[in-house]
């Protein structure tokens, strides 16, 4: 295989060589190819039920809470920081809300003020990381302080009966589940700020490298402790939305979600060096542990290997990923066509 | 711009008028009886030196002779102990790098500093992005399109052509990245709003460390347009043919004094590494 001549005309010089357009997109978009590869394998392999627009649904409200706490999580990473205190956030924010309700303040009320609090634990945790501290380091301490602030706030023991909060919970409108509107709504506006806004842009940047931001004489880090709000924010909102499933407020704060998120996190392919990554990837990366359970449920085949398979395709992704970029910079090597092409002297 | 051999006499307290005859154009930089101290150390000892617009001044010395030092006094990042700068006739305090960018001066660093999986528009665009019309501009939206108009319109001015505005930076060879780095600093200090006359200033820390020959070629042409543009440029750089080829004057410091300061035309290879090993007397006792 051969490049063809990068630059043959004017209008060609735009233009990257097919070959490299074709890597990109498998590093890009290949995980959603290997999203329709799965669903494709699993309606052959467990028809009829598979296929059919209740098991989407199904899929879809599994994956949505996995996918609120990856949101979180990767626009953490994305910044530049891994936010480890997200299950202790969601932890502090259900038992907040959940407190508030059977103490008589309205559910809006509740809702709203348990979600400040999540930005505010992420603004709280963007200072700390600021005065140079290592951000999985802090993220820790502030995760077991959440979890004892939980704790202390309900007394230890679960709050039950809040069905107040059903309407971002079990409800269905248009018959899909309030969760995955949630999440819907949640990642088209994180995606349309990272990728449309200055503000995202710059935040972007930042997490790939704070001293190229700095030197361009803007306030690296400002946006540093806008990806904590953001990512304290998520975490606040899951743990309202898993409330609401199951209407009681739990203190014990789950680290199971953080390592699910992470899967899927990874999954996307976002890279934990920062910088990088986009939230429609993350999504799907959700969205594929969900469907592979999913499937393995309808099998009647044992979860347990359901953890095993996303392990492979984690490390398979991996390796994918590495040898797109090795073969693309040796390509690019090979074509590189920087010209200075009216020389002076 | 090889007439102005009149600054190659200059020594340590001689203020000299900012114009020299034949030069044809103003002094850009300038920096008088520059001392700077790191506890005992002398970094810096009594540096005078000035570039004008248009002009190339190549920084030369070996490890630790004070030209990085230097490099960053001019862009703000340290600050002198002692001494004046004065850019474009006027005196100027540093307390930061933004201060000097505010004055006009841009640097270009060694490790480049650019976001490396954004693309080459929103690198060039970091910290003036042009805002989208109307509501959704209130909101902070980016005008991509704009964008990327905006940079290919600037390197087709710079006479550059890299890759696609699309493509992100970390996909370059190491030759397009230093020419989107330089073209960064580049464009921020030709593109000074109003006062054409007074023309930006370009620090440059070791442009083609990293570079391949062919590449090293392509950079040098650069700064030559750049300086032809009447951008003034500091050059700092361990490359003795590259400052040849590129400079217009080189000063050469030894342990952190300014030893000579002369066109290009008026020395050769030998007379420069003797000052950089000071193995030859400084031009200035």
């Amino acid at each position: 295989m051969t490049i063809a001549p990068a630059r043959t005309a004017g209008a060609e010089r735009d233009k990257d060589p097919a070959v490299i357009r074709s890597l990109i997109f498998v590093r890009d978009r290949g995980i959603f190819v290997l999203w329709a590869l799965l669903l494709i394998a699993f309606s052959i392999w467990a028809s009829p039920y598979f296929a059919s627009v209740d098991n989407a649904l199904l899929i879809a409200n599994a994956a949505a809470l996995t996918a609120i706490f990856a949101a979180g999580v990767a626009v953490g990473i994305i910044c530049g920081a891994l936010d480890l205190s997200i299950p202790g956030t969601a932890a502090l924010a259900s038992c907040v809300c959940g407190w508030l309700i059977t103490h008589g303040t309205p559910t809006w009320v509740s809702i709203v003020a348990a979600l400040v609090l999540g930005a505010l634990v992420g603004a709280v945790n963007g200072l700390i990381t600021l005065r140079g501290f290592n951000p999985i380091v802090v993220t820790i301490g502030t995760l077991s302080v959440m979890t004892g602030l939980a704790s202390v706030i309900v007394g230890g023991y679960t709050v039950p009966g809040l069905d107040s909060l059903t309407f971002m919970g079990t409800q269905r409108y248009l018959g899909v589940p309030a969760p995955v509107w949630i999440t819907a709504v949640l990642f088209v506006a994180i995606t349309v700020f990272l990728t449309r806004t200055r503000d995202g842009i710059r935040m972007m940047a930042v997490g790939g490298n704070p001293e190229a931001v700095r030197r361009s004489g803007i306030h690296a880090d400002r946006y540093k402790v806008v990806g904590f709000v953001i990512s304290g924010f998520c975490a606040a909102l899951g743990g309202l939305v898993t409330t609401a499933l199951v209407t009681e407020a739990n203190p014990a704060a789950n680290a199971s979600i953080i390592f699910n998120a992470l899967t899927a996190v990874a999954l996307a392919g976002v890279s934990l060096a920062g910088g990088r990554g986009s939230l429609p990837r993350v999504l799907v990366g959700a969205l594929i542990l969900g469907t592979i359970s999913n499937a393995l449920t309808i099998k009647g085949i044992q979860p347990y290997w359901g953890t095993a398979v996303t392990g492979v395709l984690l490390l398979g992704s991996l390796a994918i990923e590495k040898w797109v970029s090795t073969t693309v910079s040796r390509r690019l090597v090979q074509s590189a066509h920087a010209s200075v092409h009216t020389g002076t002297r | 711009m090889t007439g102005n051999s009149g600054t190659a006499a200059q020594g340590p307290g001689f203020s000299a008028p900012s114009v020299g005859p034949g030069a044809g154009s103003s002094t850009a930089l300038e920096l008088r009886g520059i001392d700077m101290h790191y506890g005992y150390v002398r970094a810096l000892d009594q540096i005078d030196i000035e570039v004008r617009q248009g002009e190339v001044l190549g920084l030369l010395g070996d490890n630790g002779a004070g030209k990085s030092t230097l490099l960053k006094v001019m862009s703000g990042a340290h600050q002198p102990t002692s001494g004046e700068i004065r850019v474009h006739g006027e005196t100027s305090a540093f307390a930061s790098p933004a201060d000097s960018t505010h004055a006009g001066i841009q640097m270009v660093y060694q490790d480049l500093a650019l976001v490396d999986a954004q693309d080459i528009a929103t690198n060039l665009s970091l910290g003036r992005e042009i805002l989208r019309k109307g509501p959704l501009g209130w909101l902070g939206f980016v005008d991509h399109k704009a964008q990327r108009r905006r940079s290919t319109d600037e390197l087709e001015k710079l006479g550059v052509r890299t890759a696609a505005m699309t493509r992100p930076v970390e996909m370059l060879s190491g030759g397009q990245r230093q020419v989107v780095a330089l073209a960064r600093g580049a464009t921020r200090v030709s593109g000074l709003p109003g006062d054409d006359e007074k023309r930006g200033i370009l620090l440059l820390d070791e442009p083609t460390a990293a570079l391949g020959y062919e590449q090293t070629q392509q950079v040098q042409s650069l700064i030559r347009r750049l300086a032809d543009r009447g951008v003034a440029c500091v050059l700092v750089t361990h490359n003795l043919p590259l400052a040849v080829a590129v400079c217009d004057r080189i000063a050469v410091l030894n342990r952190g004094r300014k030893v000579a300061d002369v066109p290009v035309a008026d020395t050769d290879n030998d007379q420069l590494v003797g000052w950089i090993t000071g193995a030859r007397p400084s031009m200035f006792v």
